[in-house]
Parts: structure tokens; sequence; C-alpha cells
């Protein structure tokens, strides 16, 4: 089960599900990070972390852990 | 008149998502005739305005804070989203415009979308088309009301085209029904289920599909120039409109590149803070002078009365050796706001989130914590956004130790009287020193506390950073600064009055009981007998009574009363540090007010020891005094107010000025140890 953290720069992917259990998950989903949606890893800080995504038209920053709960397809 | 306009205005609120093109909308709507209200029993402010007559409706608008949803993740959400429902003086809105970027417009419909099913009475106004436009796509508007069951407008917020169109939407939705229409109870979204939430993404995109179509060059009249267009925009066409702006992109593989991305940003936030110091200079200049004129004219027409020293000493040197540094503090505010119109301090509160976040603080203490150089109290408002109450906390408890500007004027002097006026640039690296270490003592706070100290903030809850990064936009500098401008003046109707009053209590406690001594003056000449009745008059005032009280505190830092007094004058507003000391040494004999201040103290000597009163060494420590001890009064309120108690406040003045006064001590005595 790939997540959208071990997503590599430029790599493209379509979410299947948003971990439930992540406190942050209603936070994804509102965001935009919803299931069916095409995101790609554009940048990331230099400490790999927070990772920022091209979603829906823009980019969104969020976390490593965050990211690991997004599970793509 | 008739009565109809007695009546309470129809009220419009602009709604949206962070960076959807809002407040430009809202500028667009207000002209120049805004005024920022706060929320009741809160300090969320609101701009509000009248709809500019030139548009020919009568109506208030209300813009609200950014949202994302109506479900509420952050206090600042919390307070926007209830103010939306029914705002405790202005009501419900009669009408609600919804702002959604046409760039993005999947994410932000999903508001749209909600506000419409809660009842609201709504229309959509649809932003940054350009940006679609450049990737060869538009939103069909009919298709989009008709899908949405609202009113939906393209408007342009920074040319203005559209607004008129908009506004044509707004006069009917504004008859009688609309009335009726606030009578009813808006159905709230709070722990909206996540099929609930999936189930209306997926209703969004069906009509994104519908609306977002490609851009028909071949109807334009130059059809030479249309498949130019086309050719340039070829290689986005493949991506579809979901592609993030080109532009941005591109600027941000070097921006935020893994390699670079840090040392761009310490060399904006390095260009920032030098720009301070160096472009503000000349303007000092003129209002030093201007300040310096207007007190020498003052005791000229005067004469040698009591309330010529009043007016001349108290009120004009007073005010003027604050306002001074006013054109530092405008042009912090104007990078700071474009910095921000840009879109570049998202991308700074990206980069910086890891570090911070070891240390229990978040990426979104980033924008606080810079505000933080402005002033404290704009800053711990704005950690409002951080949704996790122990960061939100921990970032409030650290915010006085980033040197807001009241500290500049009091650097600038001490600088100044370190540094040959010949060599300025030495002054700009030393308040860089100052800014540096203002900053590494505030992380090293945060540190300590987030590691040991579970007692001080003792929340426990979940962390998360999820901002988006808007697309980099050429900043509108019209309105930048206009804003710089109102924060500016927000400043002075702040610390105005305190200043104000300070000086003139101040200049009573140096004038009083003794005002004219009686000496013998027997072969002195008229200026040694003004120096001596101002010598005279001053060590049997009543500060003088109330620094010999406090000198066993200030002796240890090798200061002497007057210091002492000054300081303590400062813990009102640390501006007031400069005013007093210009009060205390009485310095309004020449043209220029800080090179008078400058020279006065370089003649003092320290009552005590007989020695010179500012030394290397006791500048210095002043400064680090400066750097660590919380001495605003406004700022304890508002950190009392935010945070919810007064544990926090106290902590903060207790622990803080106990540091700063330690600090000093050993700087001090180390300083002279080696020899200075």
């Amino acid at each position: 089960m790939k997540t959208a953290s071990e997503l590599h720069f430029g790599e493209r992917a379509i979410i299947s599900d948003i971990d439930n259990s992540h406190p942050s998950f209603r936070r994804l989903l509102e965001i935009g990070f919803t299931p069916g949606q095409e995101i790609e890893l554009v940048n990331s800080s230099a400490f790999n972390d927070p990772m920022a995504f091209a979603l829906r038209g823009t980019l969104i920053a969020i976390r490593k852990h965050e990211a690991d709960c997004i599970i793509l397809s | 008149m008739n009565t109809a306009s007695l009546e309470k205005l129809h009220l419009i609120t602009l709604v949206g998502p962070p960076n959807s093109g809002k407040t430009t909308l809202f500028n667009q709507l207000s002209g120049k005739n805004f005024k920022t209200v706060n929320y009741p029993g809160s300090t969320v402010e609101y701009s509000t305005c009248k709809i500019q007559s030139k548009f020919g409706i009568q109506a208030d608008v209300l813009d609200s804070p950014g949202i994302i949803s109506l479900n509420p993740n952050s206090p600042d959400e919390e307070v926007s989203i209830n103010s939306l429902y029914n705002h405790p003086e202005l009501g419900s809105p009669h009408l609600v415009i919804a702002t959604a970027d046409a760039s993005q417009i999947s994410r932000h419909l999903l508001l749209a979308k909600q506000l419409i099913e809660s009842g609201f009475n709504v229309i959509v106004a649809i932003t940054m088309n350009d940006i679609l436009a450049n990737r060869g796509y538009e939103v069909d508007e009919n298709k989009l009301s008709e899908q949405l069951g609202c009113g939906v407008v393209k408007v342009d917020g920074r040319s203005g085209i559209g607004i008129d169109k908009l506004l044509s939407c707004v006069k009917p939705k504004l008859s009688a029904d609309a009335d009726e229409n606030t009578s009813h109870p808006f159905k709230a979204f709070e722990n909206i289920s996540k099929e609930k939430l999936l189930a209306m993404y997926s209703d969004i995109e069906r009509i994104e599909r519908n609306v977002i179509v490609p851009i028909n060059y071949v109807s334009q009249p130059n059809i030479k120039k249309a498949n130019e267009k086309l050719k340039i925009l070829n290689p986005t066409l493949k991506y579809g409109s979901n592609r993030p702006d080109e532009r941005t992109l591109k600027i941000d593989s070097y921006l935020l590149s893994r390699r670079l991305g840090l040392l761009f940003f310490f060399l904006i936030m390095a260009f920032t803070f030098t720009s301070i110091f160096w472009l503000a200079h000349p303007f000092m200049e003129l209002v030093d002078e201007f300040f310096g004129y207007l007190s020498n004219s003052a005791s000229g027409l005067l004469g040698n009365t009591w309330y010529s020293d009043l007016i001349a000493d108290g009120i004009i040197s007073g005010t003027g050796s604050v306002l001074v540094f006013l054109p530092q503090i405008l042009i912090l505010f104007l990078i700071l706001g474009l910095l921000e119109d840009t879109g570049y301090l998202a991308r700074g509160a990206m980069l910086i989130d890891k570090p911070l976040s070891k240390i229990g603080l978040n990426g979104k203490s980033f924008v606080p914590m810079l505000s933080g150089f402005a002033c404290a109290i704009p800053a711990m408002l704005a950690a409002r956004t951080i949704s996790n109450k122990r960061e939100r906390l921990l970032t409030i408890f650290i915010i006085p130790l980033m040197s807001c500007s009241a500290r500049l004027p009091v650097y600038a002097l001490l600088i100044a009287f370190l540094t040959p006026p010949d060599k300025a640039w030495l002054g700009g690296i030393a308040l860089a020193g100052i800014y540096i270490s203002s900053i590494l003592g505030s992380l090293i706070v945060a540190a300590f506390i987030n590691k040991f100290n579970k007692k001080i903030i003792n929340t426990l809850d979940s962390s998360s950073f999820i901002l988006e990064l808007p697309a980099y936009r050429v900043p509108k500098i019209k309105n930048v600064i206009r804003n710089s401008f109102e924060s500016a003046k927000q400043y002075i109707y702040r610390a105005g009055p305190i200043i104000l009053v300070l000086s003139i209590a101040i200049w009573l406690l140096t004038y009083f009981p003794n005002h004219t001594p009686e000496l013998n003056t027997d072969g002195l000449t008229h200026d040694e007998v003004v120096q001596m009745v101002k010598a005279e008059r001053l060590s049997t005032s009543y500060a003088a009574a109330l620094g010999k009280f406090i000198q066993p505190v200030m002796s240890p830092l090798g200061m002497d009363w007057r210091i002492g007094v000054s300081l303590i004058a400062a813990f009102a507003a640390r501006e007031v540090f400069v005013s007093s000391l210009a009060m205390i040494f009485k310095v309004t004999d020449e043209d220029n007010l800080q090179s008078s201040i400058l020279f006065a103290m370089k003649d003092a000597v320290n009552e005590e020891t007989g020695k010179p009163l500012f030394t290397v060494p006791t500048i210095i420590g002043l400064i680090v005094f400066f750097i660590f001890a919380m001495q605003c009064i406004s700022t304890v309120a508002v950190s009392k107010k935010e945070t919810g108690g007064w544990r926090i406040p106290i902590l903060q003045v207790v622990i803080f000025t106990a540091t700063a006064y330690v600090f000093s001590f050993i700087t001090v005595n180390l300083l002279v140890l080696v020899g200075f």
C-alpha cells in the first residue's frame, strides 16, 4: 500500500482513500485530497518535510506524517 | 430624507477561502472608505464599508477572514463562521458573496456549496480568471450559475472588470424578500461526515467538468495572434485545467529548491531587516530635524516659563523622540505586506516548519513570529491560525521576545552611541546582530519550555501543518502601501497617547517639587546658570527620589537611578525609554534631537561612582536587557486575553524580565572584566 509520502519528485498518482484514523483526515478532505484526485509531488522543504503537492490547480504543503495517511492506488 | 434611509442598511458579507481574492474585491467595493471593527468579545478584526456611492447601491459590506469550509478548524475560523451566521452587531447577512478562484474552482466551490446548502442567499464571484486563461481555459458563468442555482459573476478585483456586473446581480437580491431570507435559521455544518464531504466533492467535480471549457481563440478577431497564443499555451493544455500555475512552479523550483530554498529564505529575511535600517535613515533625519525645530521655536516663543518647558521638553521632545522611528516601522510593515502579497510568506512557513516543530512550534508560527517584529499585539492575534492549542500557546509565549518596532528607537539610540557617525553600516551590522540574538533567544526559550516544563503549557493536541502555497502574484503596490499606512496609523493611535501621557508624567516628576531652585549664581554666565538650575532641579525632584529607591538594583549593572527611572517608564511601552532619557537629560538645546541626546549621554556621569555613565559595557548591557525584558503593558493585556488567563502573561513578565536582568548583569560585568 503506497502513500503520498513515498512519491518521488514529479511523480503523479491517484488518491484511493484517506486514513480515517488520522486526526487531520477531515481537514485533508476539506482542502481537496479526495479519492479519485490526481496529485503530484512538486517540492519539499530542505528536510523533505513538509511536502508540497499539486492538487486541484494549486499547491498544498502538508507534513510527511499527513502525507502518510493519503493512500494511493 | 425619507424614513427608509434611517432603517438599517442591508448587509453583504464577503466569504471565501484564503487567497481567493476576497480582500481585493472588498477594496474595489469600498474605495478608500473602510473601517476596521472588532468582533465583540474578541480582537479578530473585520473591515466594513459602505459600497462606493458611484455604484448606486446602499449596503454595508463585511470582509471576513478566509475559511476553507463551514466546519471550523482553528480559533480564528470559529470566530469567522460564528460571525457569518450571526454577527452580534451587524446581524445575519442578507446576501453572501462567495469568492472562488477560477484556477482551483473544484476546491473553492466546496465553501460556496456549503453556503448555498446552509440557506444563505449566495452570489458566487469567480476570481483569478487570468491564471486559468494562461492554461487555455475559462469558466462558463451561465452554466455554473445553472448548476449551482445561484448568481455567478466573473470579476477581476485588480482591474475592477466585472464589478458592475456583480453589483447588477446584487441589486435585485437586496429587494424586499431579502429581509425574509435572514429570518431563516441556517443549517450548521459542524462535524460533517466523510461520506457527506465526498458526496459534495463528487458533485462539485461533476459541475467542474461541465463549466471549465477551453478558450475559443478562433472566435477572436486577430486569428494570427490567437494562434501564437495557442502555441505558447499548448504545453500546459495537455495537463488539463488542473495544473498549478506554470510560472509559480518555475519560481518555486528555485525558491523552494531543496538545496537553495533555505539560503533564499535567509537572504530574504536578511534583506528585510537590513532595509529597515538603511531605507529609513534619510526619512528619520527629516522627522528628527522637524521636531528639533518645533521644540526650539516653541521654547523661543514662550520664553523662560514652566509651561514653555512643559511644551518644549515634555510634549514636543517626548513625542518627537518616538515619532522619529515611524519611518522604520512603516518600512517594516511595507516589506511584510509585499512578502505576503507575492505569496512568499506561506513558503517561508513551509520551509521552517520542520525546525520549528522540533521545538514545539509549527510552520504556521512563522507569520505570527515575523509580525512580532512589527508589534507583539497583532502577532499574538495572528497566532489564532494555529489549530493546535499547545503550539499556539507556545507561539504566543515567545512572541514578546521578537524584536518589535518599539524596541527600534531604543536600539537605534544605543547603537548610535556605540558607532561613529561616519560608519553607518556598522550600525546595520549591530542591528542585525541584535535581531539574530533575539531570534536565537526566543528559539532557545521555546525549546526549553517545550522540553522541560509541561506546567507552563499543559495541553496535548495533535500537531498538523496543512497550508496552501498560493500562486505568485505581482503585488498590488497601491494596496500594500495603503495597508502599511493603515497599520502605522493604528500604531500611532495605540502608542501615541501612552507616550504623550508618560512624557508629561516624567516631565512632572523631573520638574517638581523644586522647580525654581535657589542657587548662588554670582559670577556665572547665563548659560552656566541655566545648566546649574536644571541639574539642581533634577537632583531634588520626585524622579530622583524614586530613582534612589531603586538604585540598589541598578548599581550591579553599573547604571544609576536616571537609567532606572527610564527603565521603569519603559515598562508602559518600550519606546518611552528614549523620550524619558531625553527628558531626564533635558535636551532641547540643539536643532537635532537625536544628536543632542547622544551629546548629553556622552557627558553624563554616574552620580555614585563619578565615572562616565554610558560606557560600552552599560550600553551593551542595556541592549541585552531590552532583548529579553517583557516591558509592554498592552502586550501583557493581549496575552491574558488570548491565552484565557493570567498564568501565561505573569510567567512571561517574570521569566523574561529576570532573564533580562541576569544576562544584562553578566554582560556588563564580563565586559568590564575584560577591560572595556
